[in-house]
Order: C-alpha cells, then sequence, then structure tokens
C-alpha cells in the first residue's frame, strides 16, 4: 500500500522534530522503515504549519549561534529526515507497549531497520553540515520518559509515559493519593522489547551522523563517546575544530577531560596513525586553559587517570605547537603559555601519552 | 536839652532795694519791670526786629500785650517803641538780644519810667538813683542817656505788615504745594476750561472788590482759585500770563504773590484770619483782602457746557447682536530672543530607541526629574529643572502651564500666554505642544509617567524583542510520550531498497 509521505512527513515533524527543537511533548507515531525514511526528504515537503516551521527555524539559528556566527540555515535536508525519521523509530522501538508477547520482535525489527537507514545516511561532508545536523538533533540525549506512579489507600499503578487518569488523582486527601513522577531517560527507559544494547548502539550510530553533536555530548555516560571517523574529520578541519573547542567548552571541564582522554587512549592504542586531529584538539584544549579561556577542573575531576591523560597530552602537544616553526603567538606569549604548559607537560601522564606518541620526551 | 546824665546803679547781687517805681526782682535776682521796651530809632528797625524775632518765634505770646508807637522827644526827635508784656527775664532776654541786633535798646518798667535792662555789665539790671520829674509819657533811664518821649501815634502791627513790600525772590516760583491762583473776569473761564481739559484737580470761585475809580459802576470781579498741586509745565503760563496772579500761602489767611518774600516771617504773625485771605502782591500793589473766601467749587463744575442744537434727541438702537469673531491665524515664527524654561522635548519614533539607549547614560536626578509619554507620534519627555541633559528631539518651552512652543520660537501675534491657551480651548488635563506649524498635538497630563519607572518597564519599549529572546531562550523539557502502535505496527516498516554493487 503506497504511503503519503506527506503525511508521514507531517507527522514526524510535528511529532519528533519540532519537539527536538523547541522542546514539549514527543509523540512517536507509526512506525516509518528504513524505506520510507531514506525517500522522505525528496522533493519538497508541503502540510507542514507554517508558523510551527518558522519557529523550529528560528530556534535552529538561536541554537547554531551558540557556535557561530550564522544568520540563516537551510530546512532539513534529505540527511537529516532520515535521521529523523531514523530516531523516530527509534523511540518507537523503545515503547513499553512492545514488551509483551508477539510483539517484542516487532520492536527489534523496527529498532534492526532504523539501525540501517542510519547506516545509509552518509556523514556530513562539510562543517555547516555537521553544524546544521546538530541543531537538530542536539537534544536527542535529553529525551526522557516521564512514568508516574499512583499510589491510593487500595493500591498503586504506574503509567508508562502518559498522564494518569483523573480518576485515581481524585479525593486524593481521603483517598491518600500519592503520585510520584520519574522521569527517565531515552537509554534508561523500561521496560524495553529490545535489548538496551542494541539501543544504545542505535542511538551511538545516530551520534556519528552528526560528529558535532556527538562532541558537544561527549560527557555523556552512554553511549560512551569515541573518536570515529566523523569526528576525526570534523576537528580536523580549522572552523571544524574551533565550533568543537566551543561546544566542549560550554561542558564541565573535568568531565570534557576524563572523555577525551579516554576515547584518545582508545584511539592511540588501535589507530594511532588517526589520532592527529584528536590530539590537535587536545593540544589547542590546553592552550586556550593555559590562556584562561577555559575553566580549570575541579579537584576531584582532575585526579581521574582518563583527565589527566588528556591534559597531559594535550600539554605536550601543545609545546610543540608553540615550539613549532612559524607558530603564531608572539615570543612573550609563548613563553608565558609554555611555563604554564610546563607542569602538565612533566605529569606521569604526559610521559604516557608521549610514550603513546612515540616523541622523544 | 539835655539832662545830665543821672546815675544808674547796677544791681548787686541779693539787692533787694530799688528806686525805680514798678521794678522788681525775679526769681534770678533780675531787675525787671511789668513791662518790656524796645526804642527803635526808625520803622525800618522796627521791621528788622520783627523779620528776625519771626524767624525762630511767633508773636503769638507777644500780641495781647504788644503795643508799637511813635514817640517824640522834647528836641522833636522821634523813635519807635515796642512795647509788651514783660513776664520773664527769659522773653526779656530773647527781646534784648534781637534789639541788640537791630540796634535798639532794651527797657524795662511798670508805668513811665522805664530802666535800661541787664546787659553783660550788669548781670542783675539797673536801678535808677533819682527819677526824672516829668509829665512825659516815658522816661527812658540808659547808662548813656535818660530821655522822656511823648507817643504821637500809634502802630498797628496788621497794616505796618500788610504795608510792607514784599522783596522780589524768584525761588518762591518753584516751591511745590498749594498755589492761590487769581485770574481777572475775562480770564476766570478760559483758565477754568483750561484747567478742566488739562484734568487738573482744584477748586474755583469768584470774589468781588469795590470799583476801582469812580468812573466803575461795577464792582471788580476775580476769579480765585485753589490749585493744590499745579503741574509745572503750567507755572511759567501762570505766573507770565498778564491778568492771572499766582500767590504763595505764607501762612493760615495769607499768601505772597509768587515771586516774592515778605520781610516778616508771616506764619509766625497770628493776625490773619485764617477764614479769609490775604493776597499780598508785589511790586509795590496793595493786597487784596478775602474777609470771607468765596464759596469754592470744584473745577470740573464749572467745565465749558455747550448744549447740541441740531439733530434728535437721541438715537436709540434697534436691535444688539453678539460681535463678530476676528480671527487671526495663529503663526510660530523663528525669534532670536534668547531660550528660557526649555522644560520639555518631543522625540520622533525613529529616535525613540535612541533616547533609550542615551536614558541608561543619564545621572539619577535627572531620570527622577523627568516625564515621559509615549505616544503614536513619538515620546514627549518634561523636566520641570531643564530638558537640556537629554539632547534629543525638538526642545520646547513652557509659556504657560501645560502650555509649549518650540524653542527659539515666538507666537504671532503676540498674545498673552493665557489668551493663547483660553483660545486653544484646551481641557487642563491636556498638556498641549505647539509645532512650528502652529498645530497642537495634545497629550494627557495622566499619559506622563517617571522615566525611571518607564526605563524599568521594557514591554512598552520593545514587545516583540523581549518576548523573542525569552521564546528563543527557554528550553522545554523533552517528554516523551507513549503513543499507541495499533494493530499492525510494521504496516508500511520496509527495509531500505538493495544498494546497487
Amino acid at each position: 500500500m503506497a504511503v503519503d509521505l506527506g503525511v508521514v512527513a507531517q507527522a514526524l515533524f510535528e511529532g519528533v522534530m519540532a519537539p527536538l527543537i523547541l522542546g514539549g511533548p514527543v509523540r512517536p507515531g507509526h512506525a516509518i522503515g528504513a524505506r520510507v525514511a531514506l525517500t522522505l526528504g525528496d522533493g519538497e515537503r508541503t502540510g507542514i504549519d507554517p508558523d510551527l516551521d518558522v519557529d523550529v527555524q528560528r530556534a535552529r539559528v538561536r541554537r547554531a549561534r551558540r557556535l557561530a556566527p550564522i544568520d540563516t540555515l537551510a530546512t532539513a535536508t534529505p540527511a537529516e529526515w532520515t535521521l529523523a525519521a531514523a530516531f523516530h523509530d527509534l523511540l518507537m522501538a523503545a515503547n513499553p507497549t512492545f514488551d509483551a508477547a508477539l510483539r517484542r520482535s516487532a520492536a527489534v525489527r523496527i529498532l534492526g531497520l532504523a539501525r540501517e537507514a542510519i547506516e545509509r545516511v552518509p556523514e556530513p561532508a562539510n562543517v555547516l553540515e555537521a553544524l546544521s545536523r546538530h541543531t537538530w538533533f542536539a537534544r536527542v540525549l535529553d529525551v526522557a520518559r516521564t512514568d508516574t506512579t499512583v499510589s491510593w489507600w487500595t493500591g498503586s499503578r504506574t503509567y508508562l509515559g502518559v498522564e494518569a487518569p483523573r480518576r485515581l488523582r481524585a479525593w486524593p486527601e481521603l483517598r491518600r493519593v500519592n503520585v510520584v513522577a520519574t522521569p527517565h531517560p531515552l537509554l534508561e527507559l523500561g521496560p524495553l522489547a529490545v535489548d538496551r544494547a542494541r539501543l544504545t548502539d542505535a542511538v551511538a550510530r545516530l551520534l556519528t551522523r552528526t560528529p558535532l553533536t556527538e562532541l558537544a555530548t561527549c560527557t555523556r555516560e552512554a553511549p560512551p563517546f569515541v573518536w570515529g571517523e566523523a569526528t576525526l574529520a570534523l576537528v580536523a578541519t580549522r572552523p571544524g575544530r574551533t565550533l568543537a573547542l566551543r561546544a566542549l567548552a560550554r561542558l564541565p571541564s573535568g568531565e570534557v577531560d576524563a572523555a577525551l582522554g579516554r576515547a584518545t587512549r582508545e584511539l592511540l592504542a588501535t589507530r594511532q596513525a588517526s589520532g592527529a586531529p584528536a590530539v590537535t584538539l587536545l593540544a589547542e584544549r590546553a592552550v586556550a586553559k593555559a590562556e584562561g579561556h577555559i575553566a580549570r577542573a575541579e579537584e576531584a575531576s582532575a585526579s581521574r587517570p582518563d583527565a589527566a591523560f588528556a591534559r597531559g597530552l594535550g600539554a605536550v602537544a601543545a609545546v610543540l605547537l608553540l615550539e613549532a616553526p612559524g607558530a603564531a603567538w608572539t615570543e612573550d606569549d609563548r613563553r608565558r603559555l609554555l611555563v604554564a604548559l610546563d607542569p602538565a607537560a612533566r605529569s606521569p601522564a604526559a610521559l604516557e601519552a608521549t610514550a603513546m606518541l612515540g616523541a622523544p620526551a | 536839652m539835655l539832662v545830665p546824665r543821672p546815675v544808674l546803679e547796677r544791681i548787686a547781687l541779693h539787692q533787694t532795694r530799688l528806686h525805680t517805681p514798678g521794678l522788681g526782682l525775679d526769681a534770678k535776682g533780675v531787675a525787671i519791670g511789668a513791662k518790656g521796651l524796645v526804642l527803635l530809632p526808625s520803622i525800618d528797625r522796627l521791621v528788622a526786629l520783627l523779620a528776625v524775632y519771626t524767624r525762630e518765634r511767633s508773636l503769638e505770646d507777644l500780641m495781647p500785650s504788644l503795643a508799637m508807637r511813635v514817640v517824640k522827644s522834647k528836641l522833636g526827635t522821634r523813635e519807635i517803641t515796642l512795647e509788651f508784656a514783660a513776664e520773664s527775664s527769659d522773653r526779656m532776654d530773647r527781646l534784648a538780644e534781637t534789639a541788640r541786633l537791630v540796634g535798639g535798646f532794651t527797657f524795662t518798667g511798670t508805668a513811665r519810667h522805664f530802666v535800661q535792662y541787664r546787659d553783660a555789665g550788669a548781670p542783675f539790671g539797673y536801678d535808677a538813683t533819682e527819677l526824672l520829674a516829668t509829665d512825659a509819657a516815658l522816661a527812658l533811664y540808659h547808662d548813656r542817656f535818660s530821655q522822656t518821649y511823648d507817643v504821637e501815634r500809634t502802630i498797628e502791627l496788621r497794616p505796618l505788615v500788610l504795608r510792607l513790600m514784599p522783596h522780589v525772590d524768584p525761588a518762591t516760583k518753584l516751591e511745590p504745594g498749594m498755589r492761590i491762583v487769581v485770574a481777572e473776569q475775562g480770564l476766570g473761564p478760559a483758565l477754568v476750561h483750561y484747567f478742566v481739559r488739562s484734568r487738573v484737580d482744584g477748586e474755583v470761585g469768584v470774589a468781588e472788590w469795590p470799583p476801582e475809580s469812580a468812573f466803575d459802576e461795577a464792582p471788580v470781579r476775580r476769579w480765585i482759585f485753589r490749585i493744590p498741586e499745579l503741574p509745572d509745565r503750567m507755572r511759567a503760563l501762570i505766573h507770565g500770563t498778564p491778568g492771572i496772579t499766582a500767590f504763595v500761602p505764607a501762612g493760615p489767611g495769607v499768601a505772597v504773590e509768587a515771586g516774592h518774600r515778605h520781610p516778616v516771617e508771616l506764619r509766625a504773625c497770628p493776625i490773619f484770619d485764617a477764614a479769609g485771605m490775604v493776597l499780598v502782591r508785589g511790586r509795590g500793589q496793595e493786597p487784596w483782602t478775602l474777609p470771607r473766601l468765596p464759596p469754592m467749587g470744584a473745577l470740573t463744575a464749572f467745565a465749558r457746557v455747550e448744549m447740541r442744537t441740531t439733530g434728535a434727541e437721541s438715537s436709540t438702537a434697534s436691535g444688539t447682536a453678539q460681535p463678530e469673531v476676528v480671527r487671526v491665524p495663529l503663526r510660530v515664527s523663528p525669534s532670536t530672543a534668547p531660550w528660557k524654561n526649555v522644560t520639555a522635548t518631543w522625540v520622533e519614533p525613529a529616535q525613540v530607541p535612541l533616547l533609550r539607549r542615551l536614558a541608561y547614560a543619564l545621572p539619577h536626578a535627572t531620570i527622577a526629574q523627568a516625564r515621559v509619554a509615549m505616544t503614536t507620534r513619538g515620546a514627549f519627555v518634561r523636566c520641570s529643572a531643564g530638558i537640556e541633559a537629554i539632547p534629543l528631539g525638538t526642545f520646547y518651552v513652557e509659556i504657560h502651564p501645560n502650555l509649549y512652543v518650540p524653542a527659539g520660537h515666538e507666537v504671532t501675534p503676540a498674545v498673552a500666554p493665557e489668551v493663547l491657551a483660553r483660545a486653544l480651548g484646551a481641557p487642563a488635563s491636556q498638556v498641549l505642544f505647539l509645532g512650528t506649524d502652529a498645530r497642537a498635538l495634545a497629550v494627557e497630563e495622566a499619559a506622563f509617567a517617571p522615566l525611571e519607572t518607564a526605563l524599568l518597564e521594557a514591554p512598552p519599549w520593545e514587545p516583540l524583542v523581549a518576548d523573542a529572546i525569552e521564546r528563543g531562550l527557554e528550553e522545554a523539557v523533552l517528554d516523551l510520550k507513549v503513543t499507541p502502535i495499533g494493530l499492525l505496527p510494521l504496516r508500511g516498516v520496509d527495509p531500505p531498497p538493495k544498494m546497487e554493487a
């Protein structure tokens, strides 16, 4: 049966894409599937509320302006439509209604097809596309379902993602009604009809298609941040590295160091040849800290090994940058920065990093 | 034939026995009789004595006993005696000093024998040791002579004063104050109308004198004017017109012709009836005497009355109506007068954002005193302490409460601000701003709010921006809702097409 792409796009836009930008209730509809997801972006989609579209565009520009001085953004590209549809199916797969006999397989299939659709989306070709995708999916990890537990004098009941009936909340004093609303992040939802690891992996795959978002959320607990091809490609460019540094500056410094340190250690251990962009990012981050552009890490997080590794590696790389011929700093600034970086550059973590880099101490 | 000088003995202190009859000692021990007598050689010296005495004192005390006589001695010499009641040695001393000044001799006595009054050589006076045996009316004993006199005739003071000719003194014409103007019969009416026309206050009456000669039958009629304040511009006319004589009051009931001064201080001579008037003329003319002042009437009562002889008695109005309104276009034109009281400004809409930014740089005192009203025509800012601190917009000057005109301009026609405000006819609750095109903008007084308050209330300034910023910055929570999956959740959920090799 032919699917009306306009209807699907309208429901996707109003139920998932607009709330991701503007906030509010996220209402995934019927599963879309990979085939439809890959065609949603073809042609111009009509039927979308123009006022809502304007609000969404305005909010996207505001989000982009947190990282870059930009005035306009193009409407959703085909890749963004596909990613949004895949995220929609991903949310649908986490619907607790699937957690029943004879239905779990449907959730598994929906999640599988969402992953396939994600795999079909290419990585962003330039920094602007990465920024555009980031404006759509910057809050994917903020999605949470509110589960409401209503207890009364004779029992209790939990409502997942829906509001408890009013009748159960009636006469609260007489019936000793107690309502507890608990938000659960996306990757902590339960019950799940799918394997949580597969769900997490699907989210991770989605994040790989929006590298700026992956870097901007690197302090997340799950999925853990790893340097991927897209993120490395982003920070390998000067503009991309700038956007990344600005995004990282909005996060707690210590947690960023820990996340980057862990990921970089893993990267250097497995793919050292591809680690240069990551090292450069850490070096520029170290220089920014030495110049006071980034706040110092808290004492507790500063002692974490991964964070120390990131700072040490960054300091060592920064020293190399500062000592490289043709450096952009003045002699006084260079000397001052070297003095500021010296303690971190001589730390044990820095030595470890140096060894991993194969550079002379 | 001179009698050998009798012996006058100086009266010594505590001397009690005196030979001169009627001579006694007063409390001071000064020999004094009941009368005092001043012997003067001539009428001139008498006049001089009166002139000198009346400069400082009035003759009122002396008048009851004053007697002036022409006396003649046995040798035929005539002299003047001035006799008065001695009363006290103080009076005698005053008159003795005055007599000494004018060359007279002072004596004291009671009946016929008068001895020399005291002087520096005899502080207590003199006493005649031997009296002359004579039947003469007076026997005067002096240390240099003794003489007997018979009275030839009496001199009355009033005739003497009136016969004295005033001296010329042009300065009296310039003295301020009342004037008595006497005009001859032919000039009286004209002078009345002249005064009336010139709005000079005064009174006028008519007096009659007997014919000056036997050939005249009718009495001489003269107009008597009493002018309290004669204008300076009229003095020359009044003083120089023949037939008009101006007199300066010299005392109750007496006036002296302007330009003259009487040798005796007439004010000190109580010889004139205050109910009448004696007009002392100069140039040797006899005084005009009015035993009783004529009935005086206000000058305006004697204004010329003319009767209209032609035409109807009156022309009666056939109807009344409101006068037509005379409309003059109001103009506001530039003025070179310095700016004063610049207490308002009109900021046009395009400059309102600049005003908002400028307001944050203003001192607190200016913000606290300024009041602003936001309208569709812009912002109107008023500050009673002066608006110079807000250099925006068109400055206005308050010419009347709640009425402003552009600074450096004036309203023509130059009516009073109250008249302009009334003509504009705006209610008291409206504040009017006149533009250079003479069109008025009215702003409700209640629309003006303190600038401080207006600055804190963001919506009236830029509501759209504030709202958009608020919406943009807020991030609502992403709340995943559980939606129905339907009976066929996999309907239409298809895998992606196979990729071409």
